[in-house]
């Protein structure tokens, strides 16, 4: 046996130990596998203690002057809003009330409170209607994605709560909106 | 051409004297248009300077000539001459004169002459105002009256006295002894307020911070019923004309808003939102027994009463756009009112019921109207580029008071039924809006 012969003999043992060694984790597979997945499934609770600190967090007590009772308000609940006039939900809003929908169907203790808005154009009594229109469209949608009703309050500020004071399209565009506090956590 | 205003003038005045004097009261109606008529002529009244007779109390003399000068003038149916703008042997003239000395009179430029003297009771606190009206172009004396009572009470008294010269001299008695409740915005909310019809006596009704909606005197002038949100929700309340005695009386789910009180004070007619939507409704005076009027075809808004209290006027969007529509009481006979214009809302019933002063948007403005309960005479009554909003009729139908935009922000405004002589009510920095007129005080 020349010494080169010898050489190739050692590379293959060696690549067959290599080959074989791969089996060798295989074996010892099962308990990683079963790790993975507790941890995966640790990671989901750790992402939804997470996620409902988050929620919990962005509830911001808010009480009002003359107005009974604490609410809370939560940038994760989307604000929609609406045409001059009109009190129909936009296409492009409906996924903003999905979203809404998502939040209360897992934080089953929620109620919330949907305020109609309107812009201060036109006389007070008819935004009130307005108002009122354009909250109980909203909560209809929310109970038709599956929302209990009792659930869901609604409130008409008619043109009396401006989120932007100002005189303009742009003021009034953003004034003309359904707005959902909530009522209990 | 003086002479051609004076001789018009003095048809005018012929002509009212006329009707006050040997026509029956049935009459008054006639005048009442001929006074909203766009040629309307205002009466150049002459207001001598008025007497102390106790020759101590020049100051208080002064103070009711000016309440008086300004009643009178806020009226909207007089020129009022002021003694200082006399000349010279007119100017200091006091005290009543002799029906046979009248002529002296003429430089002055007036046809009808108001002279009175004041007297302050010895203990202090009583006073006594005597005043006399004379026509100058007959030469004739037509009314004296005295007034006397406790001295906090001087101002009523002078608006008594001027409603009586309106009395004589437009055939029906004026609304000085009346008040106007308007909301004002306050931070975050708003609050009721009240003030005489001259401007004067502002009293704060309401002090919670809430948001306070659309006053409405109760037929007797004793309470005023408002909107509150101070339970989270619209609901309605009562309150006593001095601001005691809060009272929660509808509080339905939703809205309870925009009450307007039968002309018996037994029924309100109301918004309310217990379906999704806002419809009419009359509840009883303690809230209870809420009966739908409208149909369910649209957003149903501001009820307000026919006089008789047999029908009601109301605003609905069921044609696709907000309009006035008229029903009975009942709920039955619905009829549509205004067809011109896209955005009519807010009326309000006169007083006499032939017309419905109401909002209307005119290219991107809102301006005040008033049309025919048959739908005829469309007639608009403000015209400036800003936004004038929620009329409402003084008792005698003669004015209307309204929200205006016209200076920045919005303040009450009144003017004569026919859109003449229009004027700021107060002096605040604004942020007033929805006026409610009472009925007359005694």
């Amino acid at each position: 046996m020349t010494k080169k012969s010898f050489i190739i003999i050692f590379i293959l043992c060696v690549g067959l130990i290599m080959i074989g060694c791969p089996k060798k984790t295989a074996v010892k597979e099962e308990p990683s596998v079963k790790t993975e997945e507790a941890t995966k499934a640790e990671a989901e609770r750790a992402k939804e203690a997470k996620a409902k600190e988050q929620f919990e967090k962005s509830l911001v007590a808010k009480q009002t002057p003359g107005v009974a009772g604490e609410v809370f308000e939560s940038s994760l609940l989307k604000d929609i809003h609406f045409d001059f006039d009109k009190y129909d939900i936009r296409p492009s809003d409906g996924a903003l009330l999905k979203e809404n929908a998502v939040l209360l169907k897992k934080y089953t203790n929620l109620k919330v409170q949907i305020e109609g808005h309107c812009d201060e154009r036109g006389t007070v009594e008819y935004n009130l209607a307005l108002g009122e229109r354009r909250a109980n469209r909203t909560k209809d949608y929310l109970v038709s994605l599956g929302i209990s009703s009792d659930r869901v309050s609604t409130i008409s500020y008619g043109k009396e709560k401006p989120l932007d004071p100002g005189h303009s399209e742009e003021a009034w565009a953003k004034n003309r909106r359904a707005h959902t506090i909530v009522t209990a956590k | 051409m003086d002479s051609i205003v004076n001789n018009k003038m003095k048809r005018y005045l012929l002509l009212f004297l006329f009707v006050i004097f040997i026509a029956a009261p049935s009459a008054e109606a006639r005048i009442y248009l001929d006074i909203n008529a766009p040629t309307f002529v205002q009466i150049p009244i002459i207001l001598a300077k008025w007497k102390s007779a106790d020759k101590t109390s020049s100051p208080f003399s002064e103070k009711v000539y000016e309440i008086l000068k300004n009643d009178l003038t806020l009226s909207g149916f007089f020129k009022v001459i002021d003694a200082q703008h006399l000349p010279p042997p007119l100017r200091e003239k006091e005290g009543i004169p002799e029906a046979s000395s009248l002529q002296e009179w003429a430089p002055g430029g007036g046809e009808i002459l108001l002279a009175g003297e004041t007297l302050l009771e010895s203990n202090g606190l009583d006073f006594k105002l005597t005043f006399h009206l004379f026509d100058l172009v007959d030469q004739k004396h037509l009314v004296g009256k005295q007034y006397e009572g406790p001295l906090q009470t001087v101002r009523s008294a002078v608006h008594r006295m001027a409603d009586e010269v309106v009395l004589q001299i437009t055939g029906e008695r004026g609304v000085q002894n009346t008040k106007i409740a308007y909301t004002v915005r306050q931070g975050e909310g708003k609050e009721i307020f009240v003030a005489d019809f001259d401007g004067a006596n502002v009293k704060q009704l309401t002090q919670n911070q809430s948001i306070n909606l659309s006053p409405a005197w109760a037929p007797n002038g004793k309470k005023i019923a408002f909107t509150s949100y101070l339970r989270r929700n619209p609901d309605l309340y009562l309150i006593d004309v001095d601001g005691k005695n809060l009272q929660l009386f509808s509080r339905y789910p939703g809205l309870n808003v925009s009450p307007s009180w039968s002309p018996d004070g037994k029924k309100i007619a109301l918004m309310m939102g217990m379906e999704g939507k806002s419809e009419i409704y009359l509840i009883d005076t303690n809230g209870g027994n809420p009966k739908k009027l409208t149909k369910g075809y649209g957003n149903e808004a501001s009820p307000t009463w026919s006089p008789d209290g047999e029908r009601i006027a109301f605003v609905s969007d069921r044609s696709g756009s907000p309009q006035i529509y008229v029903m009975a009481r009942d709920g039955s006979n619905v009829r549509r009112l205004t067809f011109e214009g896209s955005y009519n809302t807010n009326p309000s019933w006169s007083p006499k019921g032939d017309l419905i002063a109401f909002c209307g948007r005119v290219e991107g403005h809102y301006h005040i109207f008033t049309i025919g309960i048959d739908g005829s005479g469309l007639r608009s009554l403000t015209s400036n580029s800003s936004n004038n909003e929620s009329p409402c009729w003084s008792p005698d139908g003669r004015y209307i008071a309204f929200g205006s935009t016209r200076t920045g922000a919005s303040k009450i405004y009144i003017m004569n039924a026919n859109g003449l002589n229009q004027r700021g009510l107060t002096s605040s920095k604004g942020g007033e809006s929805s006026p409610a007129w009472s009925r007359r005080f005694e």
